[in-house]
C-alpha cells in the first residue's frame, strides 16, 4: 500500500477535482468521486487510508491540515459528512448510513469575538476555509458497528465493537461494545448477544 | 491542498443570479456542480428583493426553496454549508452566523394541520388541481440573531427566534425560542448550558 506521487483523477467522475496524493488505498476499494476531497486539506503523511474492500461515496471529508481518516476493511461509508482535525477511525466491517455526521472538532472558537475574527479572516482567503481554532478529540468507531442514517457522532466519542446507532441519534458519550443506542441525546436501549 | 481553481469555476457569478437577489461584495454562492440541481431550482419568490445577502459570506451548496411571498435576509460574514432554507414568509439571518451540513430552516408548515383541509390541499397540489387554489397553512418568521452557531443535521421550525451568540448542538430539533448565549441539544432541543 503506497501513497501516490501526485494527485490523480477518478474515471467517470462528475466533479472536476482530483484525489490527493496522501490518500492511501489497499486495492480493491471503491472510491466514488473526488467531490469527497473538495474541502480536504490534510497535510499528514496519510490523510485518508482505506483498507481492502472499503467503500466511500458521496461523502465529504472536511479534513484539516493535521487530520487523518482511517477506514477499515470492508467499511462502507455513503453520503456522510466527516469533519476531522485529529483522527477519525472507522473499524473493519462498519456500515455508515446516509447523511451521518462524524466530527472530532467544532473547529471554530466558542468565544464570539474570536469566531468573528476567524470568519473575517476566512472571507479574505480564496478557498474560504476556516482556520483550526478548537481542540480536536479523536473519534473511534469500532469494528462491526452499524450507524443509522442522519445520526451525529460528536467529538471524543468511542463506539465499541458490534454496536448499533439508531437513525437520527445524536451520540454525545461513549457507547459500550455490542450496545444498541437511540435518541437525541442517545441512550443505550438494548444489549446485543455476542 | 487548494480547491481554489476547480472551486471558483463552480461559483455563481452575480450575473447568473435571479434578478431579485442582491449579494454584497466578496460573498460567494457555490453549488453549480450538483447535476441537474442548484441553489435556485425551487426559487419562486416575486418579492423585490427576495434575497438580500451581505458581505463576505460563504454559502456553499445551499438550497433556496422559496414561495412567491418569501424573503430571506442573510447578514455579513456568514458561513453556511449545504443547508436547506424553506421559506413561504421570512427567514432573517444576522451577522457572523454559521450553519452546518444538512440543516433545515423553515418558516412554514407547507400544508394545513386540519385533516379535511389537508385533503383539499393534496388535491390542489396534484395534477387534478386545474388551477384550484391551495388552502392556507401556518407561517411565522424565523429569526436567527448575530453570532449564532448552528451545527449539522439541525432542524429549526417556524416562528423560532434564536438569540444572539446561541450555540445549537448538532442534530438538535429547535421548536421554540432559544435565549441569547444558550447552548441547546436534543429533540426537542433543551437548554443544556451557556456559552
Amino acid at each position: 500500500m503506497n501513497a501516490a506521487a501526485a494527485p490523480w483523477t477518478l474515471p467517470d467522475d462528475w466533479y472536476p477535482g482530483t484525489v490527493p496524493s496522501n490518500v492511501c488505498l489497499s486495492e480493491p476499494v471503491y472510491l466514488g468521486t473526488s467531490y469527497s476531497f473538495h474541502a480536504y486539506r490534510s497535510g499528514a503523511s496519510v490523510g485518508l487510508r482505506m483498507g481492502r474492500g472499503a467503500s466511500l461515496d458521496k461523502t465529504v471529508l472536511d479534513v484539516g491540515p493535521a487530520g487523518r481518516v482511517i477506514l477499515g476493511e470492508c467499511a462502507f461509508v455513503s453520503s456522510a459528512r466527516i469533519m476531522c482535525d485529529s483522527e477519525v477511525e472507522i473499524g473493519d466491517f462498519t456500515l455508515i448510513g446516509w447523511s451521518v455526521v462524524i466530527m472530532d472538532s467544532y473547529r471554530v472558537p466558542k468565544d464570539v469575538a474570536m469566531r468573528r475574527q476567524a470568519l473575517e479572516r476566512s472571507a479574505m482567503t480564496p478557498d474560504r476555509q476556516l482556520e483550526i481554532a478548537a481542540e480536536a478529540r479523536p473519534v473511534r468507531i469500532g469494528r462491526n458497528v452499524w450507524i443509522g442514517f442522519e445520526a451525529v457522532i460528536l467529538p471524543g466519542v468511542t463506539i465499541g465493537e458490534g454496536g448499533v446507532i439508531g437513525a437520527r441519534s445524536v451520540v454525545v458519550e461513549n457507547v459500550p461494545p455490542f450496545s444498541v443506542v437511540a435518541g437525541n441525546p442517545a441512550r443505550v436501549v438494548r444489549v446485543l448477544p455476542r | 491542498m487548494s480547491r481554489t481553481a476547480e472551486h471558483q469555476s463552480l461559483c455563481w457569478t452575480p450575473d447568473q443570479l435571479p434578478p431579485n437577489v442582491r449579494m454584497g461584495a466578496n460573498s460567494v454562492i457555490t453549488g453549480n456542480y450538483l447535476p441537474g440541481d442548484h441553489p435556485f431550482k425551487r426559487f419562486r419568490s416575486r418579492r423585490q428583493p427576495a434575497i438580500v445577502i451581505g458581505e463576505g459570506c460563504m454559502l456553499n451548496g445551499l438550497y433556496f426553496n422559496m414561495g412567491e411571498e418569501a424573503r430571506i435576509e442573510i447578514g455579513n460574514y456568514c458561513h453556511i454549508s449545504e443547508a436547506f432554507l424553506l421559506s413561504e414568509l421570512q427567514i432573517q439571518i444576522g451577522n457572523y452566523v454559521m450553519v452546518g451540513w444538512h440543516t433545515t430552516l423553515t418558516d412554514a408548515d407547507f400544508h394545513p394541520v386540519s385533516p379535511d383541509d389537508r385533503i383539499l390541499d393534496a388535491i390542489a397540489c396534484s395534477p387534478l388541481a386545474h388551477g384550484q387554489p391551495r388552502t392556507g397553512f401556518a407561517r411565522k418568521p424565523v429569526i436567527i440573531e448575530d453570532d449564532v452557531w448552528i451545527g449539522p443535521n439541525v432542524t429549526i421550525l417556524k416562528g423560532v427566534r434564536i438569540g444572539e451568540g446561541a450555540f445549537i448542538e448538532p442534530g438538535s430539533v429547535v421548536v421554540r425560542d432559544v435565549p441569547p448565549h444558550a447552548r441547546v441539544l436534543g429533540n426537542p432541543a433543551q437548554v443544556i448550558g451557556e456559552i
